[in-house]
């Protein structure tokens, strides 16, 4: 039985959130089914922000704005921060940061459209602009049944915003596009349905299967009475009936496990993306509820997509004067390095609260952030240039990975192989993804 | 002059001065001869089926990759030509390619289709959409748009979800409790400690009027009364009430939101109604939480001047007692001494009630739940169901009564709910109907296409009689749906996807460079071009008034920002323009000036695409990957104009491929600043791609009407047609559009008769 390190009521109340969480052991017991959910979780979450970062030239005053660590790296050697990642200093030693890699497919796309292929390494079809699954989803098909939620898409924007421009990071085995949610209440709501609205729905479980059924019928005798556009359109809708009748199913399974208690109070859910710092606050902190909790193991959240997100105002709220958008683009001339580099700090600050909250919350006999991994970045490196993302991998240090360390690669190591080794450290049998050539070397 | 032989949008792309263009600067690599990469492009079909392969030789023409340098280059012109005729046939291939063996009639109802559906179904207001995910918008600038419009789980769930609230509300248990009644006179409102910083994304709170409602329902409608009068007879504009609810301090901020806001007008009382529903609004937890003492929720009214500002009293303080200190804490300082309310303001508030819950009248019959179900389908689906289509849900009724045990009550409504996630109810599936269904089909065409709801009673009941499609009776409809007021929705909608207004929504004020902006201003600009729009529609005037006009839509706060006077009201009146005005027609229009910067500076690229693309129907293409920045490396880059920048930019062939061709459109319109304000500019003498040179906005216009007229009539009408299907248009439209487009010049470019025509066609079409 795991131990649990006592949390004062202060803390439970102003840190975590939780009063009475449900931790994922505690859970297992209660419900015979779900000791399926055998040995220690394993989680992923991928946070990515658009249009990249400052990258002042080497020996210019400008350089320790620069995202990406000074000097040449290498495994076991110091890592020199620079400005923007200097928040990282107290959680380095679980977090290895990254230069080179990139998609290779990806590098011929149009600059503003790579926010799509961030997960899915690969470029979309030309004319349709068809994208293929991504990373998070196809671990959720291997491990989402054993958690209530198969994973959880969040962005700024909600939705799935339209391709090139997409406001979601997930996309599905056919590669549709995932909405994601973006209202700090409506994922809590999603999450820890503590209204009564929610509990009924909850209740009718048995109808939903009926009424799903007759849809499908419905949907089934529609078909011979329309062209083929049409019924192209009913597959997406009888696929999505499909599933779900499946999320259906998986509920009854759920439906007497008692859902975490979880205080909505020290939560401050009632932000929008227009103050930043609170909003990100409220997606991080879900984000660690989410897990904590053990709802769900896999995870992503869209900061911002290149279209006209509604994170282009960010920098505003620490008094940068100009959008994300401009800030990326003026990042080249007269103090626009330290602009951006000083917005990049603000953003890794944010992910550093998320990072430390999972390191401090005791599990078994480690803690959340060593079975968590975190990977944060961006598919530009500077704005419109889809080679060298800033990125970084934080977390999983119970799952192979040894941290602590600026890793350099040349551009022929694709990004794909840092997901083969995301996918091997969740423990799946995975040998590639993509264009992958193997896992990366220098993280075990 | 330079000829312009670009294609305009509607031709043949490779038309006849594309070909000889690539028979110059490619077949001698890619030809008969030679076919070097193994590309041959003299045979290539000029088909939709080969479009990847036109795609790459674009994006190798755009990268100056084609043809190589040692290779006979072409001059910036033969470039332009060749680059936009086969950027007009790849968006074409794009369309035909996405519509895949056919066009997508079917489609789903968009997220505002679905809200105004569910609510003149279920007669009753509730926020149906706020849980489904936002739309997102076609190539072509539209959200009704069938191939985008996609389906996903998460929508299912969330249909049934809001569904089964829907009909919890509609069809009330019978034992419903009585709703409460609060009334209030003025002097007894009190709350205090309300935040005054910003914070959590919320303003300052700091209401003039504040009614508590200690015991509030959790669910269910509300309705606050407020009787106010004007306080000042002498007041230069009429102020407003802003009325909201929420609930008393949480930890920083007081989460709210508005219920409704009326002008106030008058110096008799005049009586305000507001409703809304209590689980639409933030509400108190269930477990009580913040610093204040009470627990219950509180509705403001915050009175507004005319320019958005809040009226305060000059030294304001709430009649207030403040929370009893905790034990061992230090005292408060001393309560505030009470004010009467209203003596020095600008508007009085004479009374104010509050009244909830509000029980609505069951929509369906429980006597007859057999009939009530067979007519809900009917109507839910906007056409008529035979026995066979209803019988499915009357044995789902059965069942759920037999074998789960199911009240009654509960078993109408969960078969209501099914009708409601059934695919005849959410996707626009009216003509797979058996009886008159052509007629059903155009019912729905017509309501959706201006009040984007369901038909209403008159429609159904001529779909039915099967008279709809007559001619007479379909311009009659028109009319009467155009000239109610429902067809705002017509004009805010269209107006929006059209021209891109949602921009504004996403543009940040730089507040540095703009002090006083206040985000009501985005508001009033978006306003204007709503009533500009619909001033044209409701008066049937030319479309080319959009362009140039002598007259504009203004409220006094817009007047003001714009530096005109006359309207007093927040409500649009018809202002005739000074003789040197700038503001007649769209690029007149601050909205466009304000989505055409980065909130900081004018954005002359964003304006030109602008242009090009909404106006025009001629958008250039994306940026190529790997798009160099501007000279950073020139440390004196950023001391040159704007206009010197853009110079600079264009003098890269890379850049100036594309750039010469958009630029100019939007360098004219220097004289208006990211808020639309007049300004000098020394950046307004310009070229246009065809070699016109012009000065600034007043000669833009001209240009528009004189040389881009057609260009601009075909957009109207493309960009009309593309709304009305709900379909992005492909090679198989270019007839209708033709045809379209020679009746919108013979009717003096009026939308009514091209409505008319559009419509009458489709009718045609179906037959």
């Amino acid at each position: 039985m795991a131990r649990f390190r006592p949390i004062s009521r202060r803390a439970a109340l102003k840190g975590a959130g939780v009063t009475l969480a449900l931790p994922w052991m505690e859970a297992m017991m209660v419900e015979g089914k779900a000791a399926a959910r055998v040995a220690s979780p394993k989680r992923f979450c991928a946070i990515q922000f658009p249009f990249g970062v400052a990258m002042p030239k080497d020996g210019t005053p400008d350089r320790p704005w620069g995202w990406f660590p000074m000097g040449e790296g290498g495994k076991g050697k110091p890592v020199e921060l620079s400005n923007p990642l200097r928040p990282l200093e107290p959680v380095l030693d679980d977090v290895t940061i990254f230069s080179g890699l990139s998609h290779p497919r990806c590098r011929t796309m149009n600059g503003h459209d790579t926010g799509d292929i961030f997960l899915t390494a690969n470029n979309l079809a030309k004319v349709t602009y068809r994208n293929t699954i991504s990373l998070d989803q196809h671990i959720a098909g291997k491990i989402g049944e054993q958690t209530r939620h198969a994973s959880l898409t969040l962005s700024t924007d909600g939705g799935v915003g339209p391709r090139t421009r997409t406001t979601t990071l997930s996309y599905n085995a056919d590669g549709q596009p995932i909405p994601a949610l973006a209202d700090p209440k409506l994922i809590f709501q999603r999450l820890f349905a503590q209204d009564k609205a929610s509990r009924d729905d909850m209740k009718k479980l048995e109808s939903s299967g009926s009424i799903l059924d007759l849809v499908m019928d419905q949907s089934r005798s529609l078909r011979s009475q329309i062209g083929r556009a049409d019924q192209q359109k009913l597959d997406e809708y009888e696929t999505s009936v499909r599933e779900v009748e499946q999320r259906v199913e998986r509920a009854r399974d759920w439906v007497n496990v008692p859902l975490p208690e979880v205080d909505a109070d020290s939560l401050t859910l009632e932000v929008t993306p227009e103050s930043p710092k609170e909003y990100l606050t409220a997606i991080y902190d879900l984000l660690y509820l989410s897990f904590q909790t053990d709802l769900t193991r896999v995870a992503t959240y869209q900061v911002g997509s290149m279209g006209p997100s509604r994170a282009r105002n960010f920098p505003q709220s620490i008094d940068i004067k100009g959008d994300w958008h401009s800030l990326a683009h003026g990042a080249g001339k007269k103090g626009g390095a330290e602009k951006m580099g000083r917005f990049d700090e603000f953003m890794t600050a944010q992910l550093v609260r998320f990072l430390t909250r999972l390191r401090d919350t005791q599990e078994g006999d480690s803690n959340l952030l060593d079975t968590t991994q975190v990977l944060y970045g961006s598919s530009n490196s500077k704005t419109h240039v889809n080679r060298n993302f800033p990125l970084l991998l934080a977390g999983g240090s119970k799952l192979g990975h040894q941290h602590g360390s600026y890793l350099r690669f040349s551009e022929k190591v694709p990004m794909s192989n840092l997901f083969v080794s995301i996918l091997q450290a969740m423990g799946l049998e995975d040998e590639s993804f993509v264009d992958s050539t193997g896992p990366l070397e220098g993280l075990s | 002059m330079v000829s312009f032989a670009v294609p305009a949008s509607g031709e043949d792309p490779f038309h006849e001065a594309v070909e000889p263009l690539l028979e110059k600067l490619c077949y001698e690599c890619h030809g008969p001869e030679t076919q070097k990469g193994d590309i041959r492009l003299d045979s290539l079909p000029r088909e939709y089926t080969h479009a990847e392969t036109w795609h790459d030789a674009l994006d190798q023409l755009n990268r100056g990759e084609m043809p190589p340098r040692k290779a006979t280059q072409p001059s910036a012109e033969e470039l332009n030509v060749l680059t936009s005729g086969l950027n007009a046939f790849l968006r074409e291939a794009a369309a035909a390619k996405r519509a895949e063996g056919g066009r997508v009639e079917a489609r789903r109802l968009t997220r505002y289709e679905y809200n105004n559906t569910m609510r003149d179904l279920l007669g009753i207001e509730y926020d149906f959409a706020n849980e489904l995910p936002p739309e997102p918008a076609s190539p072509d600038g539209f959200l009704n748009n069938g191939n985008t419009l996609e389906i996903s789980p998460t929508q299912i769930e969330t249909y049934l979800k809001v569904a089964r609230r829907g009909l919890a509300i509609a069809i009330p248990d019978p034992s419903l409790e009585e709703a409460k009644t609060y009334r209030y006179q003025q002097s007894e409102t009190a709350l205090g400690y309300l935040p005054n910083r910003n914070d959590g994304g919320h303003a300052p709170v700091q209401p003039e009027y504040i009614l508590d409602v200690p015991e509030f329902p959790r669910e269910g409608k509300f309705r606050v009364t407020i009787t106010a009068k004007l306080a000042n007879p002498d007041g230069a504009d009429f102020p407003k009430m802003v009325v909201s609810m929420g609930h008393v301090p949480g930890i920083i901020h007081v989460p709210r939101k508005t219920i409704g806001e009326a002008e106030l007008s008058s110096m008799e009382p005049e009586t305000f109604t507001f409703t809304g529903r209590m689980e639409d609004f933030p509400l108190m937890g269930l477990i009580p939480f913040g610093r204040s003492g009470f627990k219950g929720q509180i509705v403001m009214v915050d009175f507004v001047n005319a320019d958005g500002g809040q009226l305060r009293y000059p030294d304001h303080r709430y009649a207030v007692k403040p929370p009893q200190p905790k034990k061992g804490q230090k005292a408060q300082p001393k309560p505030p001494t009470p004010k009467p309310f209203g003596s020095r303001l600008e508007i009085e508030v004479v009374e104010a009630e509050f009244v909830g819950p509000i029980v609505e009248t069951s929509l369906l019959s429980l006597e007859e739940p057999e009939a009530a179900i067979r007519n809900f389908a009917g109507r839910a689906f906007r056409r008529t169901v035979n026995d066979a289509e209803v019988a499915p849900y009357l044995s789902l009724f059965e069942t759920l009564k037999a074998e789960e045990k199911m009240p009654l009550i509960e078993a109408l409504r969960e078969t209501c709910a099914a009708i409601l996630v059934s695919p005849h109810f959410l996707y626009r599936a009216e003509g797979s109907g058996a009886e008159n269904a052509a007629n059903y089909q155009l019912a729905s065409r017509l309501s959706y296409l201006f009040w984007s709801t369901m038909p209403d009673e008159e429609l159904f009941a001529l779909a039915k009689e099967g008279t709809l499609t007559e001619e007479q009776v379909l311009t009659e409809q028109i009319d009467r749906l155009l000239s109610d007021p429902r067809s705002e929705e017509f004009v805010s909608r269209f107006a929006d996807q059209w021209l891109g207004l949602d921009g504004l929504d996403r543009v940040a004020v730089d507040p540095n460079t703009f002090p006083d902006f206040k985000e009501s201003l985005k508001h009033d600009l978006r306003g204007e071009v709503h009533a500009v729009f619909s001033e044209v529609l409701k008066n049937d005037l030319s479309m080319l008034e959009l362009l140039d006009s002598d007259w504009s839509m203004m409220n006094r706060n817009l007047a003001k920002h714009y530096g005109l006077s006359g309207p007093r009201s927040a409500s649009f009146e018809r202002v005739s323009l000074p003789a040197n005005s700038p503001r007649g027609g769209l690029l007149g229009h601050g909205a466009f000036h304000l989505t055409g910067s980065n909130g900081d500076e004018s954005h002359p690229i964003k304006r030109a695409v602008w242009i090009l693309d909404r106006l025009l129907d001629a958008p250039p293409a994306s940026p190529p990957p790997d798009t160099p920045e501007l000279d950073s490396e020139n440390p004196d880059f950023s001391k040159l104009t704007l206009k010197q920048q853009l110079e600079a930019h264009r003098e890269k062939e890379s850049c100036n491929n594309c750039h010469r061709n958009i630029d100019p459109w939007g360098l004219a319109l220097e004289n208006f600043d990211p808020l639309g304000s007049w300004r000098e500019s020394d950046s307004i003498n310009t070229t246009l791609p065809d070699g016109n040179e012009i000065v600034g906005v007043e000669d833009l216009k001209n240009y528009l009407l004189e040389n881009r007229r057609s260009w601009y009539a075909r957009s109207v009408v493309r960009r009309l047609m593309a709304f009305s299907y709900g379909r992005s248009l492909d090679v198989g439209d270019h007839e209708v559009v033709d045809a379209l487009n020679d009746t919108f010049a013979e009717e003096g470019y009026r939308l009514r008769p091209l409505l008319v025509a559009l419509l009458s066609n489709e009718v045609a079409a179906n037959r």
